[in-house]
């Protein structure tokens, strides 16, 4: 009972505290709302297009790339405001398209397009979606200077009759189906893949930062001062990890509700996806309280907090998908109790999976928030006790 | 100007020994900027990517050979790895077993169907927890297919023109290979030819920048410290100039910045191939970037009545810059409003000036951005000296 009413005055004491109205409920929703959109669907990314002159191809491409809606194109007079609005930040690709296009491929060369990016993940995905609407446009002329090669006729025509004959054509189509499914599930939402890694992202990062009202508390000699009441260290050592557990729990528990009703994310089975929180809460409370008891020096804990929890959600894989890691970082993202809750996460939503086929994750994850609390426990009760 | 000196000298022993500005200052950019470069370095090289995957071959045909050196090629970039399976089960059971994320499926037919102008199939079978990887896998056949594509047309082409159907003998006859008809055009990558960090150095300047209006925050908060605890009434009954105590602070938060700053420019160079570019412009923005993080900081100091209010204020406001200054992501590239609001942090101007100076640029490269940075110092940096001012003279 006791250990309860510390529990929940650790947790009334976070609320109170005004700057984390801001950490704790403002700033995680601008980051998932910040992800979504850099990495969602519906906002295209931009591209930027120059030409060097008007002319049939150099039309025929920027209607191509003008009729994909999964880009906008956006228009620039020289190439040089292309390439500036790249290293600016103001589009995410530029298209270089060359002078006198038509000349070139009718005397059978080929024309150089060039093609700037950012040096941020989507700069290889946008080149290959570019190249392809070109492809597109450039298979009749590519198709007539094959076959003005072979027949010495002239180009003119023999584009005409490719142009004839790309109509007709079929292309080889590609179909991606899951192992042992039909179809390959239609791919997440565009707030689903960012919500579940900013779930786990911030609930370490309260939990961690909740190091520091232990650190206070240690500081004030509450503790000690509660020792000569009627309360047995059991208690505040319990209270104290109820405190640091509701903390990260109201945290996970607002970034799921919230974004369940804002954004209709798909947490997957009810029951499997609140026995994920419960124990990454769990995991993310023995963490804080071992800072909070090995610590004596809050901003220390403070910078080393902000730093775990970064540099741990990178590697877990809340940050970049831990599919795409080599081998070895693979391993090492199985190190962190992080990318363990994200595969639990994944498997409630990608394979419709239910509590019992998350039980391994919930028990690594278990066994990190026993070893992490027991050893957090032994640590305090040293750090309460000293003279 | 000589107390304010020893103030800051004396305040700076005890930010030494108390090791938080240590961690916050340099050991926790340089940590996380190694974990950033190791984990999202290699997206933006997309090589090293752990893309494994399978090929099964029913087709056994020139197309699908065509294919699998297309694969193979792009082994050799060290972009995938590619396993060759007999038959689906095994391809199956090679993604059960976790060895590959996706294999490709060519069925028997696909070249016939190819020259009949028939439609036909490449099946991508993927781990439905490797979704990416798949996405990836899908993309690889998507282009491979325009190529055939292309050739298709080219081979139609011709013998539209000739009048002959299109039979192997007729394929056999051209005097080139098919595949060349998809080159009509190069789309050449000139990305290196823009003036933009590279990934290593970009995340080296975000966590620094990121980190340094945490470090300075020792500094200027430390005003607020002495009041609390009643040292600084002593200080004021003391014969120092009132002036100096607020210089002190601040020379102690400039320091502490500038030693954080270098510290991280020298050791990411060192540690991990970050290039900075010229050395001079570079110290132009560092110092123009502590500068201004002293001011904003110490801004924060005056408008806030106890060390902790100004520590919440100025970690809110930290990040708020942090985020939307683009040090964590590039945030220019979403568009819209963010990528004009940006440029109101001084972190975009001092990510901007490096990038300025990246590909060899002179150090005089710096000066826009760092002249940008600097007015966020001046402006700020008098505000606060004239509310710290009246504060302490009253």
């Amino acid at each position: 009972m006791r250990a309860l009413h510390i529990g929940i005055i650790n947790v009334k004491r976070m609320l109170r505290e005004r700057s984390n109205i801001f950490f704790v409920f403002i700033f995680p929703l601008a980051i998932v709302l910040l992800v979504g959109i850099q990495f969602g669907g519906s906002f295209a990314p931009v591209i930027g297009i120059s030409v060097g002159g008007e002319g049939e191809l150099t039309s025929a491409i920027v209607g191509a790339l003008e009729e994909d809606d999964s880009i906008e194109l956006r228009r620039f007079e020289s190439s040089d405001e292309v390439v500036t609005a790249v290293e600016r930040g103001g589009v995410q690709a530029g298209v270089l398209l060359p002078a006198d296009m038509d000349t070139t491929v009718a005397s059978g060369n080929s024309v150089e397009i060039g093609y700037v990016s950012r040096p941020d993940g989507a700069g290889a995905q946008l080149q290959s979606l570019v190249a392809s609407a070109i492809a597109e446009v450039m298979r009749p002329v590519g198709a007539a200077q094959f076959a003005v090669v072979e027949t010495g006729e002239d180009f003119d025509e023999t584009l005409q009759v490719a142009e004839g004959i790309a109509e007709g054509t079929e292309p080889i189509v590609v179909e991606v189906s899951a192992v042992g499914e039909a179809l390959f599930p239609a791919t997440l939402g565009r707030f689903d893949l960012g919500a579940s890694s900013q779930l786990v992202l911030f609930v370490f990062l309260t939990a961690l930062a909740g190091s520091s009202a232990l650190i206070l508390t240690r500081q004030l000699g509450i503790s000690q001062r509660m020792l000569s009441t009627p309360t047995s260290m059991r208690a505040i050592i319990v209270g104290e990890s109820l405190g640091r557990f509701g903390t990260a729990l109201v945290q996970g528990v607002y970034i799921m509700v919230l974004t369940l009703i804002m954004f209709q994310v798909n947490w997957g089975d009810p029951v499997g996806a609140t026995l994920i929180l419960v124990a990454l809460s769990a995991v993310g409370a023995g963490a804080g309280m071992l800072m909070g008891s090995v610590f004596s020096n809050d901003q220390q804990a403070a910078g080393i907090g902000v730093m775990l929890a970064l540099g741990l959600a990178a590697l877990g894989g809340a940050m970049f998908p831990a599919e795409l890691f080599s081998p070895t970082m693979q391993r090492v993202a199985h190190v962190t109790p992080h990318a363990w809750a994200l595969d639990g996460f994944a498997e409630l939503v990608r394979r419709d999976g239910n509590t019992l086929d998350i039980l391994p994750e919930l028990g690594v994850l278990a066994v990190y928030a026993i070893g992490l609390l027991g050893l957090a426990s032994w640590r305090l009760r040293v750090a309460i006790t000293r003279p | 100007m000589g107390a304010a000196f020893r103030i800051a000298a004396k305040d700076l022993k005890l930010r030494v020994r108390d090791r938080s500005a240590f961690i916050l200052g340099i050991l926790a950019p340089l940590v996380l900027a190694f974990i950033f470069d190791a984990i999202f370095g290699s997206a933006a090289t997309g090589t090293g990517l752990g893309l494994d995957y399978g090929l099964v071959d029913d087709d056994q045909s020139q197309v699908s050979a065509a294919f699998a050196s297309v694969l193979e090629g792009a082994e050799s970039e060290d972009i995938l790895t590619v396993e060759v399976y007999d038959e689906r089960a095994a391809a199956d059971s090679a993604i059960g077993d976790d060895d590959i994320d996706a294999y490709f499926f060519i069925p028997s037919g696909l070249e016939q169907a190819v020259f009949a102008n028939r439609s036909s199939t490449i099946e991508i079978v993927g781990d439905i927890d490797s979704p990416t990887s798949t996405q990836i896998a899908a993309s690889f056949a998507e282009q491979f297919s325009s190529g055939v594509a292309s050739a298709q047309l080219a081979v139609a082409t011709t013998a539209g023109v000739t009048g002959s159907p299109v039979t192997p003998d007729f394929v056999d006859s051209l005097s080139q290979d098919p595949a060349i008809a998809g080159r009509s055009f190069d789309l050449t990558d000139r990305s290196a030819e823009t003036k933009q960090l590279d990934a290593s150095t970009y995340f080296a300047a975000g966590m620094a920048a990121f980190f340094l209006f945490f470090t300075v925050q020792f500094g200027v908060n430390g005003l607020l410290e002495e009041e609390r605890d009643g040292t600084l009434a002593r200080l004021m009954a003391a014969p120092i100039p009132r002036i100096s105590l607020v210089a002190g602070k601040a020379i102690l938060s400039f320091v502490l910045g500038l030693v954080s700053m270098t510290v991280l420019v020298v050791a990411t160079s060192l540690l991990m191939d970050a290039s900075w570019g010229a050395p001079l412009g570079v110290a132009l923005l560092v110092v123009a970037g502590v500068l201004a993080a002293v001011g904003i900081m110490g801004l924060v100091a005056a408008i806030t009545k106890t060390p902790e209010g100004a520590g919440n204020l100025g970690s809110i406001i930290a990040v708020i810059l942090g985020m939307l200054g683009g040090t964590f992501f590039p945030i220019g590239a979403t568009g819209g409003v963010l990528s004009a609001l940006t440029y109101i942090t001084p972190h975009a101007w001092f990510l901007r000036g490096l990038a300025d100076l990246s590909s060899d640029a002179p150090w005089t490269a710096a000066l826009p951005a760092a002249g940008a940075i600097m007015m966020f110092a001046v402006v700020t940096g008098l505000l606060a000296w004239l509310l710290l001012r009246r504060r302490l003279t009253r």
